[in-house]
């Protein structure tokens, strides 16, 4: 089954509503500016790699499109509803997007089966019997479905990571969003949390990835963001961003880590 | 010349009288914790908000029944209180104090549990957009207490020795009915080694309740050993594989 993604299939006057638009967006923690002006569309089904050196802004930025972080001015627009800081629509909003985060923040003391079924239960009032079947089915496509009732501490970084994927998928999101998911992970076990993320975008799902990995970027990519200083200083095709940077801060970003 | 008399003790062990002081001390410490707990995570929660007057209060509260001599809050319930014009029974004063005393050392062990909450659980759970309440018992709630068990453990025991206080305002638990017995023959080592065993068999049975509970609390968390990730790794069939 493939993701479902074109709900909306019957009306095709929605596809032209962009997945993600931010316009004019600030964020400050106190004096400091984390986001300085942020314009962004995102199309549906377009993956979006985000990058820049520490401190630019990156994570601040797709935290603030499911108001993990409160933006302070500005507009965002997800899947068309205005995120307004009103409960109902940051609701609405976090229904329409996964999160998957660095540090996997799955919940300790449930099984990874229950991790699952939390927020299909309590969200989408689904029977434990729907949100088992539609768990392990998610925990199959990221090729963890013996773990399902293990605990996440018994399980390896990558594994969490991609338990935490499953979860995420399990409220049928349109947008996924990933802040450095393989960061934390030894790096034999990067690879298979990538390969996930891979074939999540094969598979037409809106993505914005906050990552180092360049390799994937290269491989997934539609469109690179680089930002440096909360900014938005650049953005191309991965191949034009790679092969010709156009500012001297991408110049000298790719510089320090492509090797 | 010495007048230790090892059978005395032993008859002071199984006295009645004393027996039934033991039972009343279990009941003020379980009153004491159940009422403990119930107040202390509402002055925990006071504590945690964000308006500044109701956090202030439960800091003034905090502040003054820890600042405050256990003994003294007692007599103050017992003898100076029915100078206001307000007056409990005896048991009603000790429960009175003693739930007040142990709330706000709670408060603060409740409280220190939910700030070790790591700030990513709440993320998460904001994130698969769950409703407040629903992050609050199901997520937040159980992984503090968890947190909360060994300081609880070591404030029980705490407060199952403070009970012996309550002698002072005629409370008949053990102290007090070890007084009693004491002023009737005077075998003063033999009545208070009586009264001792009785306390180390109390604060021994809750160790060994704590310990239980920590390890019941803990199965998730505690898998960090390498074996427990060597079988993660290992393929599994089935779903035999809780450990």
């Amino acid at each position: 089954m493939a993701i479902d993604i074109d709900r909306e299939a019957g009306q095709p006057r929605m596809r032209e509503v962009p997945a993600v638009r931010m316009e004019a967006v600030y964020k400050y923690y106190g004096e400091f500016t984390a986001l300085n002006e942020i314009d962004l569309k995102v199309a549906r089904g377009e993956r979006i790699v985000v990058c820049g050196p520490s401190g630019s802004g990156k994570s601040t930025l797709i935290r603030c499109i499911n108001h993990i972080e409160k933006h302070d001015q500005g507009l965002i627009y997800v899947n068309g509803t205005e995120l307004d800081h009103q409960r109902k629509n940051i609701d609405a909003i976090r229904r329409d997007t996964g999160m998957v985060f660095q540090s996997f923040n799955l919940f300790p003391h449930m099984t990874t089966l229950d991790n699952c079924i939390l927020a299909p239960m309590t969200v989408n009032g689904m029977t434990k019997a729907e949100a088992k079947d539609l768990a392990m089915h998610f925990l199959t496509k990221v090729r963890i479905p013996d773990q399902a009732e293990k605990f996440p501490g018994q399980l390896s970084g990558g594994q969490q990571q991609r338990v935490a994927i499953a979860r995420a998928l399990c409220l049928r999101p349109k947008i996924m969003l990933f802040d450095e998911p393989t960061s934390a992970l030894d790096p034999e076990m990067v690879k298979e949390v990538l390969e996930t993320m891979k074939k999540l975008a094969e598979e037409g799902m809106t993505m914005l990835c906050v990552t180092h990995e360049m390799g994937f970027a290269r491989e997934v990519a539609d469109r690179i963001v680089f930002m440096n200083e909360g900014k938005i200083v650049e953005q191309a095709a991965p191949e034009d961003f790679f092969n010709h940077p156009r500012s001297e801060r991408a110049r000298a970003f790719l510089d320090q880590i492509i090797h | 010349m010495s007048h230790f008399s090892p059978a005395a003790c032993v008859d002071y062990f199984f006295n009645y009288f004393l027996m039934k002081g033991v039972l009343v001390t279990i009941g003020l410490t379980a009153a004491g914790v159940v009422g403990g707990l119930i107040l202390g995570m509402g002055i925990a929660l006071m504590r945690m908000s964000p308006n500044s007057v109701v956090s202030g209060v439960a800091r003034f509260y905090i502040w003054f029944f820890r600042g405050t001599p256990l003994l003294i809050q007692l007599v103050v319930i017992y003898s100076g209180l029915p100078q206001l014009g307000i007056k409990f029974d005896v048991i009603t004063c000790a429960l009175v104090g003693l739930i007040l005393n142990e709330a706000a050392y709670l408060a603060e062990i409740v409280r220190s549990g939910f700030m070790a909450v790591s700030p990513g659980q709440r993320e998460a759970a904001w994130a698969l957009s769950l409703p407040r309440s629903v992050t609050f018992r199901r997520i937040t709630l159980p992984q503090a207490f968890r947190l909360m068990i060994p300081p609880l453990g070591n404030s029980i025991n705490s407060l199952l020795k403070a009970t012996s206080l309550a002698s002072v305002i005629s409370v008949e638990e053990i102290m007090r009915r070890s007084d009693m017995l004491m002023q009737e023959h005077f075998q003063i080592l033999e009545v208070y080694a009586a009264a001792t065993a009785y306390y180390l068999i109390l604060t021994s049975v809750w160790d060994a309740v704590q310990r239980r509970l920590e390890k019941h609390f803990s199965r998730s968390t505690t898998t960090k050993s390498p074996r427990a990730v060597a079988k993660a790794r290992t393929p599994q069939t089935g779903l035999e594989a809780r450990a």
